[in-house]
């Protein structure tokens, strides 16, 4: 762990407590305040900041697209159709 | 235009299979990636994949889903995926505080830079990776919110939890797929 530093009111742990508040832009205006004064501040914390938000957006972008492979699509709409049609007695 | 999930999900519960059809494929893709990544086994996510929209069939008449039924169909996959993973004993969180999984993540590394985190996190198969290193509860609160892009609220009332657990849990998380991430680019820069 880093030396922990006290800037603009705020520990270095209390800024790793909450960056995920920060990035989605749920802190009130003067915790984000204090929070960016102590970020531009603390190199470490500036630093890990980007880390943390750059590991977000790689998931985001990454995995974003939701797709079906074609043969799992098929079996679903197989098994389906065929439980269905017990279901309902037509088959 | 195309039909609203309540028009056809009240075809479907008139008996409509066309319609139903046409609910399941506009779904799909979003619920199996949802169980894939919560039942860890395909096979498994598969079969869960199917109970799901058997039992919307079952259920298409009394479902309230006037903002769209992605949630109400997260909600029965997440049902039947609990029981299963309840079964296996697999819904443990790691035990580490904040303070040592930020440190895992990189909190305090000078060499740790955010330019190497996005080189990283550029790699499709690093981010999966690390995604499935996860516990199940991670995994399932990052697929929801980060990818299926549900708010807190709303992740909130399908957890089961409040708002604050919520938050907690999704900023552990976080921190958790960075320190994933962070090993596999360390073990890549090793090798």
């Amino acid at each position: 762990m880093k030396a922990e530093r006290n800037i603009a009111g705020l520990s270095c742990s209390q800024v790793l407590a909450s960056l995920t508040e920060y990035l989605d832009g749920e802190l009130a205006p003067d915790a984000r305040a204090a929070l960016e004064a102590h970020v531009s501040a603390c190199e470490h914390c500036a630093r890990f900041g980007g880390v943390f938000a750059a590991a977000v957006r790689g998931l985001r972008e990454r995995l974003g697209a939701a797709t079906l492979a074609t043969d799992v699509g098929a079996r679903l709409k197989t098994q389906l159709d065929a439980r269905l049609a017990r279901a309902d007695g037509t088959s | 235009m195309p039909s609203s999930d309540r028009e056809l999900l009240e075809r479907s519960a008139r008996g409509d299979r066309a319609a139903f059809g046409e609910f399941v494929e506009r779904h799909s893709a979003n619920v199996f990636r949802y169980l894939r990544w919560l039942a860890s086994d395909p096979n498994d996510a598969e079969d869960l994949l199917q109970q799901t929209f058997v039992a919307a069939w079952g259920a298409a008449g009394e479902a309230r889903v006037d903002t769209g039924a992605r949630n109400w169909l997260l909600a029965i996959a997440r049902r039947n995926a609990s029981k299963l993973l309840a079964r296996r004993g697999a819904t443990r969180e790691r035990e580490q505080s904040l303070e040592e999984l930020g440190e895992l993540a990189g909190f305090g590394d000078a060499e740790h830079t955010p330019e190497q985190m996005a080189r990283a996190a550029e790699e499709r198969s690093l981010v999966e990776q690390a995604l499935a290193a996860l516990a199940p509860q991670e995994r399932e609160i990052l697929v929801l919110r980060e990818l299926e892009g549900l708010d807190g609220a709303t992740t909130a009332e399908l957890l089961g939890l409040s708002l604050a657990a919520q938050k907690s849990r999704l900023h552990r998380a976080r921190l958790s797929l960075a320190a994933e991430l962070r090993q596999r680019l360390r073990a890549e820069v090793d090798r």
